[in-house]
């Protein structure tokens, strides 16, 4: 990732992802010249590392699998991600078999890659709900129980997705963020903040993402629709962790200054309070900065305490999808489970 | 006897207790004047008798005050020996030298190391006694008193306490067990101590020179008795007054007597001097005031040396007067010090020094400095507070003062007898022990006692003799005002002063100290800081072993000298020396064991009836500290176990102990523990084999679908063996513990790991893979567990509510196990919340997953084999279901029930392919399939359920037997018979070759390729079509042919829409062709 003749080709929609995911002020463009950097930078490993895989298997062209192989650990994900493919797939099935009716809302669902999903379940369009049992392929995972067995049984329909559940609980922890930002806002706000939610790296952007992810290079130049879809998704969330992590670092950062008195710098200047009755509005917030971003970034790629006991700490000196593939918060997931 | 050790007894625990009392106490004379006091009903002490025993010209001198305390074991436990023993009359004539060698030996057992010069007279009277237990209780004894003879008694008294101490702390120490780490300390601070030795040796060498000629630059000699040899004993005295007396007789020059003399003598002091009275005295008390206060070694450190100024850069502007320990000794060798005062003043000024420099009240420096002015406080006690002067000045005095006071009853006799002691101005054999000891009731054999005013009174003694007595509180003149301290006043500690009541001593020199230090400090503000003080055990210990352990960890620092081994350095060896003081140790262990007598008694048995022992002993090295036997492992031999013992029996053979110490290793060690996860587990696993034998089945009918030739032992059943841990094989163990078998430990532990592999999917792996697997699952428990002893193992902490509940101090441990548990796998990245979700989500979730997998895979294979059960189940099918799903289900139906669920028997093809063993659907099978097994194991068809017989092959038709047939089909047999006699053969059994190719037609209906056909063979087809045509329509005339042939009809009736549609699309490929279901039939 050389910063050097990198031009940034994202920043509005890097813009509006970091609002949609918290972020109100107007970020500057090195910051998210430097969050398309790191996403840009995780895309290239992303891509080599499945086709590796995919060339292990002897196949040239990555597959979808090998993607979501990637992200195995982060099963939350996995399941959105499968439910997204699903989903995609009814819509398509839709779109060709009626074509006159709701294609084109399909359309935009599917693209805003995340936000498809946070909607599908909750308000997802009537025309897919009748759809729904029409035909419902299941996206099998090749490391799936079926794998055990040398034998493959049909599909069936009337199997209940276990992963479901997961999905929802994280599925509904978005909601629920998004509930909490979008609380305050007016109508304008919000439609813009709906806009935003659409933001995406690759709908309606195919040709400049492959460019710029560098498809042709890195690994074979044709990739599958699915496949820019997935990584359509996965760098929204890429920007979307980014930038919370940055605000979280933010927020301590303010807490730190307060405490230790740095922030009163401007002695004429009205000094922050606690958010009250009578706050300024959002946009005299400072957006988060480069340091932010750049902390955040390092706080996601710490290495785990597991992998230093397993003795792993010499072999493997950075796991670049740490940031794409966060391994499941065990508590939240006992959650789940419970 | 038995009255005697009940005696005995109960003094051992009297004297114990007042032991203890001893040591805890700050000033051990209290104690010794209480023990004294209730000492002993026995009036007369073995003392007493020595000094009667003595010869006649010995002055009764005042004992030494507080070598009480330090005889206080003695008395106590042998008062009885002593009291036995004491009236034998002991010779006053001296005795060769080789018995004072033999003397000094036994004492040497005792580790006095100051011994003097012995004492021929108390020798000889142990010499003398019968018993020889008791003998060697009283050399003992006297062997103790002699070492007061002639070195000054306050010194000694020190030397006494830490002596007594030291016995008592020896016991004490087999029930304590002390860490090691104080060792390597103790061996820098030896090394410290040398080499300030060392230099303080070098700079005072020039000084030292001329101190030492001191004596021999005598003035010159009459006769050898008045030569300042430092005789000081009766032996001596007498020695040299025969030596006068026949001064004629001997061929020698005074000179070479007085080497040999000064030979001799090497007890004699460094100090003494002809022309300095109270030199020694002062001398020899300040040499050990500094060499314990050096020896205090965790405190002393920063005191022993100048202070650098690299260190303490601002130092001497701070002081202005600096000192230390080592500056003293120097001052000390140099002799500047005039009296007790001065040195008593340079020593308080090293601690004032320090508090001075170090005035933040939490400096560490502090803290042992008041340590150490304490310690200083309690040894400066024994220190005589004399004035050196010159002999004249002081002779002169004396003699001033006799006159003045006794005036007329001064005899002078003793004093030309004695012209040594009197010209050398020190201390006569302390005979006067009994004034000390003596309780005030009885006062036989001591006169002096009478004649002594009480209180230590600064009135001379009667006698002249006594003016010999340099009693450093009564007969200083020069110093009388400092009586009132009484600093190792011998009178104050007389149970007869009134004086001296406990604790007038130390009040004393308490004002003594502060008032030598003076300005320097705040006097009030130090003491309120406060000092820790070791237990005092500890501190014995650490005192009385640190040679040994400086020592010890000398040698093994040599080893490991720049942290790291070295080969060149020696080895660790074991001497003689120690080994033969561990025997006696143990001996001596057995002995109280066997015999419940005193341990000092046995002490002394050993030395005396160990044969193995020489007279050599203790003279071949120097005597090493008291260490513990697991210290000092060169000279150790761990004990052995009983069963180990070389035992033999009559005939001489060794009797083995092993069978009872061996035992069955308990069994379950190397499986694992039956719970919850383990059991769930082995039931995922059970599910995993289950289905992957349905799976087999679905594979066998797959293939057998798609392949066109089948051998016979092409599909095994696959029927894996359920999984099974073994543990090891009964086995036999010696010891507790876990067994220690690394091979058997990894290959569980692989086995473990293989198991995780099977149950997360993999029926099969690598070696290499599994190798790797297990490498990391060791490293990462080794890491578990270390970081698990590392929590448990923290430091236990006081636990302030509980030790003020239970009145003493209760210690807790840092981490609960729990806690403990929680911090290692924190810090290896494991916690509960990812434990609790693996066995969620990656056991019980995957349990019920296979659950819905094996269904699955069920009900495929049971579409498989019926698939008109599958998607169209119709009435029959449903019905099939209903009367036993289960079964159905469960693949293995057919067999269990022998119920023909799929017509099998209908069909008569379960006796045609002798395939009931694969329970699979054979209709589905191929026919090419059925001649392979028709014609490989014709004999192979048994069934259990079957109702009809085979019929007889018919006749094949011949020209004979063709009348026999219908006479429709005369004229087509008879052409066919023309070629020859020979019966007519059926297609089935042409030969191979000659057959007509059958069309096949894989069970799909799917036709892969066309096939070409050569003409002649369309024609033979058509030929043969017609044929079948004909016979077709002949079974229909023919009831009894029909069921005749009806086998080969089924065949055919299958193979024949097969056929008919290759003829009518011969080029399509992907025709779908559907088989006839077999209710179609």
């Amino acid at each position: 990732m050389s910063s050097d003749g990198f031009t940034p080709k994202y920043r509005t929609e890097i813009q509006q992802m970091m609002f949609v995911s918290g972020e109100t002020g107007e970020a500057a463009v090195e910051t998210t010249t430097l969050i398309e950097e790191i996403v840009r930078n995780q895309v290239h490993h992303m891509l080599k590392e499945s086709t590796d895989l995919a060339n292990r298997r002897g196949n040239r062209a990555i597959a979808t699998t090998d993607l979501m192989y990637l992200i195995r650990h982060d099963r939350a994900k996995l399941s959105r991600l499968r439910h997204f493919l699903q989903w995609k797939d009814v819509r398509k099935n839709v779109k060709d078999s009626s074509d006159d009716k709701g294609a084109g809302d399909a359309g935009v669902d599917l693209a805003g890659g995340d936000e498809a999903l946070g909607a599908g379940l909750g308000a997802g369009p009537d025309a897919t709900v009748d759809m729904k049992k029409n035909k419902k392929n299941r996206v099998e995972l090749p490391w799936d129980v079926a794998s055990y067995f040398s034998e493959q049984v049909p599909p069936r329909d009337d199997e209940e997705d276990e992963e479901e559940e997961e999905m929802n609980f994280a599925t509904l922890q978005r909601l629920k963020l998004a509930d909490e930002r979008t609380k305050n806002m007016s109508k304008e706000d919000y439609m813009h903040w709906s806009e935003c939610r659409q933001a995406s790296f690759t709908f309606r952007k195919g040709k400049r993402f492959r460019e710029w992810a560098g498809f042709g290079v890195i690994t074979d130049s044709k990739p599958n629709d699915d496949i820019i879809d997935i990584l359509g998704f996965l760098t929204f969330e890429i920007v979307q962790t980014l930038t919370e992590e940055a605000l979280k670092v933010k927020v301590e950062e303010d807490m730190a200054k307060k405490q230790s008195g740095i922030g009163k710098e401007q002695p004429g200047h009205k000094r922050k309070r606690e958010p009250g009755l009578f706050d300024l509005p959002e946009e005299e917030r400072e957006p988060v900065s480069k340091a932010h971003v750049q902390e955040a970034f390092r706080r996601t790629q710490q290495l785990s305490l597991r992998s230093k006991a397993l003795g792993l700490r010499m072999h493997i000196i950075k796991q670049p999808l740490k940031l794409v593939s966060l391994r499941q918060d065990r508590a939240t997931l006992l959650h789940v489970l419970t | 006897m038995d009255r005697k050790i009940g005696i005995f007894k109960e003094r051992f625990s009297n004297s114990a207790a007042r032991l203890s009392a001893f040591l805890r106490s700050k000033n051990p004379r209290r104690v010794g004047v209480g023990a004294a006091a209730s000492a002993n009903n026995t009036s007369r002490t073995r003392d007493d008798g020595a000094f009667q025993t003595g010869p006649s010209t010995a002055n009764p001198a005042p004992p030494p005050p507080i070598r009480r305390a330090a005889r206080v074991i003695d008395e106590d436990d042998y008062g009885d020996e002593d009291d036995e023993e004491e009236d034998i009359p002991a010779p006053p004539a001296p005795l060769p030298q080789v018995q004072r060698a033999a003397r000094v030996i036994d004492e040497d057992d005792y580790g006095d190391e100051e011994e003097e010069e012995g004492d021929k007279a108390d020798g000889a009277g142990g010499q003398s006694s019968g018993q020889e237990q008791a003998q060697v209780a009283a050399s003992d004894a006297q062997g103790r008193m002699e070492i007061d003879n002639a070195a000054p008694e306050a010194s000694k008294d020190s030397a006494e306490d830490a002596q007594a101490a030291e016995e008592a702390a020896k016991k004490e120490f087999n029930n304590y067990f002390y860490t090691l780490e104080n060792d390597r300390a103790a061996w820098l601070e030896q090394q410290k101590l040398d080499a300030m030795e060392a230099q303080i040796e070098a700079d005072t060498s020039g000084q030292a020179a001329p101190g030492s000629t001191n004596h021999m630059a005598g003035p010159p000699l009459e006769t050898l008795s008045t030569t300042n040899l430092g005789a000081t004993s009766l032996v001596m005295k007498n020695l040299f007054r025969r030596i006068d007396e026949r001064r004629a007789e001997i061929k020698a020059t005074d000179a070479e007597i007085r080497n040999i003399i000064r030979d001799v003598r090497k007890g004699r002091s460094k100090w003494a001097s002809d022309d300095k009275v109270n030199q020694e005295e002062l001398y020899e008390a300040a040499e050990q005031v500094l060499n314990s206060l050096k020896a205090e070694t965790e405190y002393a450190g920063p005191f022993l040396q100048k202070v650098n100024k690299r260190e303490a850069p601002d130092y001497y502007s701070v002081i202005k007067h600096p000192m230390d320990i080592g500056s003293m000794f120097k001052k000390l060798r140099g002799q500047t010090y005039k009296s007790k005062r001065e040195f008593v003043d340079d020593l308080n000024l090293i601690w004032a020094n320090c508090l001075k420099y170090n005035a933040d009240p939490n400096h560490f420096l502090r803290k042992k400095a008041l340590y150490m002015r304490k310690r200083s406080e309690e040894l400066l006690q024994h220190v005589p507070d004399v004035v050196i002067m010159d002999r004249a000045t002081f002779e002169a005095e004396e003699r001033r003062k006799a006159k003045l006071e006794i005036g007329l009853e001064g005899d002078e006799e003793s004093e030309e007898e004695e012209p040594l002691m009197a010209s050398r101005g020190r201390k006569a054999p302390k005979k006067g022990n009994s004034v000390r000891k003596a309780p005030p009731i009885v006062n036989e054999g001591t006169p002096e006692a009478e004649a002594r005013p009480p209180g230590g009174s600064t009135i001379p003694p009667s006698t002249s003799l006594r003016n010999e007595f340099l009693r450093p509180d009564s007969e200083a003149p020069a110093d009388v005002s400092t009586n009132g301290f009484a600093t190792a006043s011998p009178g104050a500690l007389t149970p007869l002063a009134p004086l001296g009541a406990p604790g007038s001593a130390a009040p004393g020199s308490q004002a003594d100290a502060s008032e030598a230090e003076g300005n320097a400090y705040d006097n009030a503000g130090a003491q309120g800081e406060e000092i820790d003080f070791e237990d005092p055990e500890l501190k014995v210990w650490k005192l009385v072993t640190k040679k040994g352990r400086a020592r010890v960890a000398g040698w093994r620092h040599q080893l490991f000298r720049g942290d790291k081994l070295n080969p060149d350095a020696p080895a660790l060896l074991r001497r003689k020396a120690g080994m033969r003081r561990w025997l006696r140790h143990q001996k001596t262990l057995v002995g109280e064991g066997s015999q419940e007598a005193d341990v000092q008694v046995d002490d002394m048995d050993g030395v005396q009836t160990i044969p193995s022992e020489t007279i050599a002993e203790g003279m071949e090295e120097e005597e090493e500290g008291y260490l513990p036997d697991y210290y000092d492992t060169m000279s150790a031999l761990p004990d052995l176990p009983k069963a180990l013992d070389w035992v033999e029996d009559t005939d001489g053979n060794v009797i083995t102990h092993c069978e009872e110490t061996l035992r069955l290793a308990p069994k379950g060690q190397f499986i694992a523990p039956s719970g919850n996860l383990s059991s769930k587990m082995a039931g995922n696993m059970h599910a995993m084999q289950e289905t992957r034998k349905i799976c087999a089945k679905i594979g066998i009918v797959k293939q057998m679908q798609l392949q066109s030739q089948m051998y016979q032992n092409q599909f095994q059943k696959y029927n894996p063996l359920p999984l099974h841990e073994q543990d090891i094989e009964p086995t036999v163990v010696s010891d507790e513990g876990p067994i220690i078998a690394p091979v058997v430990c990894k290959a569980a532990l692989q086995r473990t790991v293989a198991e995780i592999f099977y149950h997360s999917g993999y029926e099969e792996f690598q070696p290499s893979a599994l190798d790797s697997a297990t490498d990391l699952a060791s490293n990462f428990f080794e890491r578990l567990t270390r970081g698990l002893n590392f929590y448990r193992e923290q430091p236990k902490t006081r636990d302030k509510q509980a030790s003020t509940a239970a009145g003493r101090p209760v210690y807790q441990s840092k981490f609960t196990k729990e806690e403990a548990i929680l911090h290692a796998l924190h810090s290896s990245g494991v916690d509960i919340g990812g434990l609790e979700a693996y066995v969620k989500e990656d056991i019980e979730r995957l349990g019920s997953k296979l659950g819905v997998m094996h269904k699955r895979m069920k009900d495929h294979l049971a579409e498989l084999i019926r698939p008109a059960l599958g998607d169209n189940a119709g009435a029959d099918g449903v019905g099939a279901f209903d009367d036993g799903s289960d079964q159905f289900v469960g693949g293995d139906y057919a067999e269990e029930l022998g119920v023909d669920f799929f017509g099998f028997k209908e069909l008569g093809l379960d006796k045609e392919f002798g395939l009931r063993s694969l329970s699979v659907p054979l209709h589905l099978l191929q026919n090419r399939m059925h001649s392979a097994y028709q014609s490989q194991n014709p004999g192979a068809v048994t069934t259990t359920g079957a109702v009809m017989e085979d019929l007889p092959p018919l006749d094949p038709i011949t020209a004979h037997n063709l009348q026999s047939e219908i006479g429709l089909v005369h004229p087509f047999f008879s052409q066919k018979l023309q070629n020859g006699d020979e019966p007519l053969v059926e297609d089935e059994e042409l030969p191979v070759k000659q057959r007509f190719p059958k069309p096949r037609l894989p069970p799909t209906g799917k036709i892969t390729s066309p096939r070409k056909r050569p003409i002649r063979e369309q024609q033979q087809l058509a030929k043969k079509k017609r044929k079948l045509e004909e016979a077709t329509t002949e079974g229909g005339l023919g009831s009894a042919e029909k069921s005749q042939s009806g086998p080969l009809e089924k065949k055919l009736r299958l193979e024949m829409p097969a056929e008919k549609e290759v003829e009518k699309e011969p080029e399509k490929d992907d025709a779908m062709g559907v088989i006839s279901p077999p209710d179609s039939l």
